[in-house]
């Protein structure tokens, strides 16, 4: 199975707990035998970067410096993640089993390549706008769900760390309740393995190996 | 390869929504291209009534969704509009095969979509720069306005070729982007002369809504900003009318009205000057026909299209000798060039044309073979045609193909 991981935090790039979560996750698919490739942002200022023997990570800056927020940031890094990304797809003559996504944003990414190669995607959910803006509902923040809510439309399934999580999911986005897989981070192998059966799902029962 | 390339354009606009000149630009340059054996697909943004497919005159239009996200702002909308038209532009060129050789974007406001689809299906991406966010703000001053600067610079280092529509556009963007000479292409804009043909109407009952007989009819068409230098025209009505009676019929609306219907107040001369805000498609024709002189003040133009308009509508010109404008125009053979800012040597350019009848006869006559001759959609389809094939010959021998 060859895979490619979309997170903008990967080590040593760290912003919450998600970039050891993501790398943890790499490494221990690597272990079960998937190709596993990364694509996150490369930021200069967090010194040099320990590549891992197993995992392929591509780093990728944004072509445009000069931002006025995060959302327009995010939407030009995204072409330089697709970028990277159909590099590994063709450079891997074609065969991609699926992109894991974490969180909201490189689901533009994902979605163009779901449409365009037809690479299926996982959509796995970290956290939620309506929590991190305390549903404020700003202009700013109906954008950020308006992505959100892209990547559980278009995603062939969704990982959630929680029943609560799940239960929000279906709140806010009224997901169907079998599109959602709750998968707790609690022991990095059983949790691997799950993340495991529920990619071979996906990728049409494309076996380990 | 397939004897005849097929091309997927990427543009903001395409008739029935018009905006500035890409519009027309999308629309023209795509008919023509299809009657040179071009297969064109344009993906634009979606408008009131008009379908999500069409096929108009043998172009296959596609209008995307562009108000599905909520945007705060002008320029977050731009980006989030082009994540809706990459996807589903990327969906679209899956479905109909692998048929799709070149994708071609027009300005930055399509660049995050072309670029994405660039590398997605590894097909070569052209890039038309209409215009630059430096040139229209004469500067970059805003947080925006250098995001949408490094956007266009990034656009113009991804494309494959950059075609501008005139030298003077070839020079700034070369300065603006840094960029080497092989990679840029001049290609003339063009204009429909057809639409001025129906040279038979009667427009004297027209021409009476206007003007009084006596007036002449000095007429400016454009966005009421400053780039276009209406000011400059403002400004030199009086010295005008100490030669000429005439009526100046200003066409067009912007964020300078209130401020130049004030000066106009101010000189007393409400009663020659009109501000008629837009106006529809028929009745500009019919201005542009009736009009004694066409002025063209603008302060940056990148191309000039409304000078070609003029031409074609047999209208004499008189322009700054500015931007593109100045090689549209040739000074005294299909027009009159004047100083740009400068409200005296405009009104001596306008003075001049008016008060000459054989003068303007040869002005208009030289006008109109020069547009016939140089700025024919059928002609600049055709060099455009060649520049597909010539970026596909050199992608042929790349790695990617």
């Amino acid at each position: 199975m060859r895979i490619i991981i979309f997170s903008w935090e990967y080590p040593p790039r760290v912003v919450g707990k998600l970039s050891e979560d993501v790398k943890s996750l790499a490494t221990e698919l690597a272990t079960n035998d998937v190709d596993v490739n990364i694509v996150t942002y490369d930021e200069a200022s967090t010194g040099l970067t320990q590549e891992s023997k197993w995992v392929k990570a591509t780093r990728v800056a944004n072509p445009v410096r000069t931002h006025i927020g995060v959302l327009t940031w995010v939407l030009t890094l995204n072409q330089e993640v697709e970028r990277a990304a159909a590099n590994i797809y063709y450079q891997a003559a074609k065969k991609i089993d699926l992109i894991d996504v974490y969180d909201w944003h490189f689901i533009p990414a994902a979605v163009t390549l779901k449409n365009g190669l037809d690479i299926p995607f996982v959509y796995s959910v970290e956290s939620l706008e309506d929590h991190r803006s305390q549903a404020l509902n700003t202009t700013y923040s109906m954008a950020i769900k308006s992505i959100e809510w892209l990547g559980f439309y278009e995603a062939q399934k969704i990982s959630a760390e929680s029943e609560w999580m799940r239960d929000e999911i279906i709140r806010i986005y009224k997901v169907p309740e079998e599109k959602i897989v709750v998968i707790p981070f609690d022991d990095p192998s059983s949790h691997a393995k799950q993340i495991l059966s529920l990619f071979s799902g996906v990728a049409g029962g494309a076996k380990v190996k | 390869m397939k004897n005849n390339p097929s091309v997927m354009m990427l543009s903001w606009e395409y008739p029935p929504r018009v905006i500035g000149g890409i519009s027309p630009h999308v629309y023209f340059l795509s008919k023509n291209l299809v009657k040179q054996g071009v297969k064109v697909y344009v993906v634009t943004c979606d408008f009131p009534d008009a379908p999500a497919h069409e096929v108009v005159d043998g172009v296959e239009v596609y209008r995307i969704d562009s108000y599905k996200n909520p945007a705060p702002d002008f320029a977050t909308w731009v980006y989030l509009m082009n994540l809706n038209m990459q996807k589903e532009t990327a969906a679209l060129t899956k479905k109909i095969g692998d048929k799709i050789d070149v994708f071609h974007a027009h300005d930055w406001l399509v660049a995050n979509a072309g670029i994405g689809l660039k590398h997605v299906f590894r097909k070569p991406l052209l890039v038309t720069m209409h215009s630059t966010e430096m040139g229209r703000r004469d500067g970059l001053h805003t947080t925006t306005e250098k995001m949408i600067h490094e956007t266009e610079a990034w656009l113009t280092y991804e494309a494959w070729r950059v075609i501008c529509c005139s030298e003077y556009m070839i020079s700034h963007v070369k300065w603006a982007f840094g960029l080497p000479n092989d990679k840029l292409v001049m290609v003339p804009n063009g204009v429909n002369t057809q639409s001025y043909n129906n040279s038979h109407d009667d427009l004297s009952g027209f021409r009476s809504k206007y003007a009084l007989p006596e007036e002449k009819i000095v007429l400016f068409v454009g966005r009421l900003v400053y780039e276009k230098g209406v000011h400059i025209l403002i400004n030199a009505v009086p010295k005008v009318l100490s030669k000429v009676n005439a009526k100046f019929i200003i066409v067009g609306s912007g964020y300078m009205k209130e401020q130049l219907l004030n000066i106009v107040r101010s000189m007393g001369l409400e009663h020659k000057v009109l501000f008629e805000g837009f106006v529809d498609e028929a009745t500009l024709l019919k201005l542009q026909k009736c009009a004694d002189v066409s002025v063209v003040p603008s302060l940056f133009e990148p191309f000039g299209i409304v000078a070609l308009e003029a031409m074609a509508a047999k209208s004499p010109v008189v322009a700054s000798d500015t931007g593109g404008l100045s090689e549209i125009i040739q000074h005294d053979v299909t027009g009159v060039k004047v100083y740009p800012n400068n409200p005296d040597s405009l009104a001596w350019g306008i003075t001049k044309v008016l008060l000459d009848d054989n003068y303007r006869r040869q002005l208009r006559e030289n006008a109109y073979k020069t547009v016939q001759e140089k700025y024919d959609w059928e002609k600049i389809a055709v060099q455009t045609k060649r520049l597909y094939e010539s970026v596909l010959g050199e992608y042929s021998k790349s790695f990617w193909a």
